[in-house]
């Protein structure tokens, strides 16, 4: 397959009290259309990745809304949820939009704000992704949930924190340089030790922030982007889904690897590559223990030695694949349906070679993103190529 | 969360007793949410079987920020306890100190108070505590 | 004549500081309980009955009545016992009944069991309170929780329970209008109202049993406050027959739990041939009864609940004072 990348744009990825939720969805789907070239006529079908909209915002119908004040009317737009994959699926749907052949041209935006509410309140309804009524009931939150994953993983392994610490330092070096981050501090790994806990073992520097941001992309046929040769020619090329258990209580290690590395496997196949043709990688880190999870699930290290890149170097930019090069979740924050729409659009500027010097890895050509949500329920992964001629 | 005394009606009996889904096809004991739906083998007739009340504690973590019905109990522990039966069941444990709890405790069901519904509806369910009667080690 | 076939006893494990409280809101003088039994957050009368019954029950045939009493109900229009009773598995056979009212009213409800227990088919009582009372009312009311269950049979227990006696007047001493709160008091009143009931429930007693006040082998007393306790010196209690059942100045007032946990520690050491004295007071009322031991006891170890885990001051205030804050 070949979905064509005409434009890409985003916001800052940060609070931004000055801000709207259609702020956030108007500034990035502007920002993507402007580098597309094309007029909000030209968009055919809207996809808008928003997670919690009616919980941190009070309004719902936010698919109609961002057509409304695009000026995408009168083309027909939606609203995509997948817990933290949304933004992900929103991408996966303007895939197969173009690829039925029913549209040349559509739009795909993530957008979430989640800061009008406090962090108790914000906590409550993040939870709602998982099952808040029934296993949430004993008090779990999605960082205590994820927590019991890394515990697993260090009793599994026979690692310690600060193994899983080193982490968190590789995303915050990246976080640093990049503009639109939320937070742009490095750490060391002593930092990530004293820092506070929220839900043992994951200490501060190990969750993301609640973020205020929209992401777009503008997506097209394979034949309308090489008909613009002075667009950097990158398109989508793989895009596979899964789910996985919706709890944590049944969500196991192999759980969690399966989750994303099936539609791994099946993406390379779709795409005619191999793990080891991934120059960048942009892995859901919403907490850190994802990201050694995710490094094993798309192949780049066996199992129970994912953690070791961020130690060792070769996740790092020059290393063997240069994983969260953008600072990952645990600095871009994860406004829930904007993650995944953010992971591509940061992967794509990767590939244009046009991404902050000191995050851009020289010469990529093929990226790759995992998007996961919910306790262990949504595995995205999308393949993205530069290809010349 | 819930929604209203009508839910809460709805849920009846809420989790007075703590309780378990067998499976009517291939007997594995699920949590007491997999009300539709067997996950080890697709049956899709479960039907309710009261627990003991003991079990180990597999895995645990602790809470620093709480969502709005546990605000004030922080740090708590939320484990996974293994019940004897063989299921998997996630609750509090209470009783002790988040420093000292150990994967591999013995813990035993009570019945505490979980949380008020939004229309002044008072939710109870089962956490846990150390049980004391099992042997050490 | 019917009895006691099992007990149980609850005390939540914290015990907050009397003397740091007293010290925050000011007020001078010797604290007069060294701790307040405190029940944590996700505790309430409820789930402290839960446990004493539990342990009241183990074992042994479901019984037909379950009486709750509590002036702490987590809910009011919808019966505590009938929650109780589902929260212990109980069939849909076992009469759940609520009484309310007054501090002693343990004894009523055993008086009721008695009633009602038949041969295979026993009632359960359970006494269970969670007092709260802010600011510096907590120096005086000494408000703690706990809770204490009894199994009540025609036969087959441990311990008979004999003829009862009581003398009530009309007084004020600690008391809650219908729409507010949290109790008010007058603690004069109520020592003075222990005492002179007391008394005449005791002399109504030895005129039923022929048996005096002192010649008990324990005293199991409601104790609301410590000065209570010193009244029943007058009215021939001896401190040996109060020694293994006072608690009230290590862990605070359980309210109808308070005889409850005091019959409880005085059975856990009683002698076959021995008889207790169980002396319930609430509002006005004394109710006095004469319990013979006839078989050894099955002791639960009360006395070793009293110490408990301290709690700061801090810890305190949150878990009562949100209470206030919001509904409960």
């Amino acid at each position: 397959m070949r979905v064509g990348v005409l434009g890409i744009g985003k916001t800052p990825h940060k609070i931004q009290h000055d801000k709207s939720l259609r702020d956030l969805v108007v500034e990035a789907g502007r920002a993507a259309m402007a580098d597309a070239g094309v007029e909000p006529s030209d968009i055919q079908a809207l996809y808008v990745g928003n997670c919690g909209s009616v919980g941190f915002n009070y309004e719902n119908s936010t698919g109609l809304m961002s057509a409304h004040h695009l000026g995408l009317v009168p083309s027909g737009a939606v609203r995509v949820e997948a817990a933290c994959g949304t933004g992900a699926w929103a991408l996966h749907l303007g895939c197969t939009a173009i690829l039925s052949g029913l549209y040349d041209t559509v739009m795909v935006l993530g957008a979430e704000k989640m800061n009008d509410l406090a962090t108790v309140e914000g906590t409550s309804i993040i939870a709602q992704a998982a099952d808040s009524k029934e296993e949430y009931f004993s008090g779990l939150t999605f960082p205590s949930g994820v927590a019991l994953t890394a515990r697993k993983y260090m009793q599994t392994y026979g690692l310690t924190e600060e193994d899983l610490a080193h982490t968190s330092v590789k995303n915050h070096h990246y976080g640093a340089r990049n503009p639109y981050a939320h937070l742009r501090f490095e750490c060391t790994v002593e930092e990530v030790m004293r820092s506070a806990k929220v839900a043992d073992p994951l200490k501060l520097y190990e969750v993301c922030p609640m973020t205020d941001a929209g992401s777009a992309l503008v997506l097209c046929r394979e034949e309308i982007l090489r008909d613009r040769p002075e667009v950097p020619q990158v398109y989508v090329t793989a895009t596979q889904m899964a789910t996985g258990t919706w709890y944590a209580a049944t969500d196991t290690l192999a759980d969690a690897h399966a989750l994303l590395a099936a539609p791994a496997q099946r993406a390379y196949e779709m795409a005619g590559i191999g793990a080891e043709d991934i120059d960048v990688a942009e892995i859901y880190n919403s907490f850190a223990i994802q990201e050694p999870l995710g490094i094993e699930a798309l192949g780049f290290a066996p199992q129970g030695e994912g953690w070791k890149g961020a130690a060792d170097g070769s996740t790092w930019i020059d290393g063997k694949v240069g994983v969260n090069l953008s600072g990952g979740l645990l600095c871009k924050g994860h406004p829930l349906g904007a993650t995944g729409s953010t992971q591509a659009v940061d992967i794509v500027e990767q590939l244009r070679g046009t991404a902050p010097e000191g995050m851009q890895r020289p010469d990529a050509e093929i990226g790759i993103s995992a998007c996961r949500g919910g306790p262990g329920a949504v595995g995205a992964i999308h393949i993205y190529q530069r290809l010349e001629g | 969360m819930t929604v209203s005394a009508i839910e809460f009606s709805r849920l009846g009996p809420p989790k007075l007793r703590l309780y378990a889904m067998r499976c009517t096809a291939c007997g594995t004991l699920s949590p007491w949410w997999e009300r539709h739906h067997c996950y080890h083998c697709g049956g899709s007739e479960m039907v309710e079987q009261e627990l003991a009340g003991r079990g180990e504690l597999t895995n645990y973590t602790v809470v620093h920020y709480p969502p709005r019905d546990f605000l004030g109990q922080e740090p708590y522990v939320v484990g996974h306890i293994t019940m004897d039966e063989g299921v998997l069941i996630p609750a509090p444990v209470v009783g002790v100190a988040p420093e000292d709890v150990r994967v591999g405790t013995r813990v035993k069901a009570t019945l505490r108070r979980m949380k008020l519904g939004h229309e002044g509806d008072i939710y109870y369910s089962q956490k846990f505590v150390v049980d004391e009667e099992a042997p050490a080690g | 004549m019917a009895e006691l076939i099992r007990y149980g006893a609850y005390l939540p494990r914290y015990r907050a500081p009397l003397a740091e409280i007293q010290s925050f809101y000011g007020r001078p003088g010797r604290p007069r309980a060294r701790a307040l039994c405190t029940p944590a957050l996700d505790e309430d009368a409820l789930t402290m009955a839960h446990e004493a019954a539990g342990e009241a029950l183990a074992g042994a045939e479901a019984p037909g009545t379950l009486i709750a009493l509590t002036q702490s109900p987590p809910f009011g229009l919808r019966k505590l016992s009938a929650t109780l009773a589902r929260t212990l598995g109980l069939a849909a056979e076992t009469v759940p009944i609520d009484l309310g009212g007054h501090a002693g009213g343990l004894l009523d409800a055993l008086a009721l069991a008695s009633a009602l227990a038949r041969d295979g088919s026993p009632a359960l009582v359970v006494a269970s309170d969670h007092l709260v009372s802010h600011e510096e009312r907590v120096c005086d009311l000494l408000s703690a929780g706990g809770a204490a269950a009894f199994l009540v049979g025609a036969a087959g227990g441990f311990a008979r329970l004999g003829p009862a006696a009581r003398a009530g007047r009309e007084v004020y001493d600690v008391w809650r209008l219908g729409t507010e709160p949290e109790p008010r008091y007058r603690l004069e009143v109520l020592f003075d109202a222990y005492a002179a009931t007391t008394t005449a429930a005791l002399a109504e007693l030895e005129r039923q049993t022929e048996r005096a006040a002192g010649d008990y082998a324990a005293v199991c007393p409601s104790q609301p406050h410590p000065q209570t306790l010193r009244g029943l010196g007058r009215a021939g209690v001896g401190p040996q027959q109060l020694e293994h059942t006072s608690f009230v100045g290590e862990i605070g007032n359980l309210g109808a739990a308070s005889v409850g946990l005091a019959l409880a520690l005085g059975l856990d050491r009683a002698e076959p041939g021995q008889h207790l004295l169980a002396l319930g007071y609430g509002g006005g009322e004394a109710i006095a009864q004469d319990i013979e031991v006839t078989a050894p006891s099955p002791a639960v170890g009360a006395a070793e609940r009293i110490p408990g885990e301290a709690i700061d001051l801090s810890t305190y205030y949150r878990w009562t004072r949100g209470r206030q804050a919001e509904p409960h």
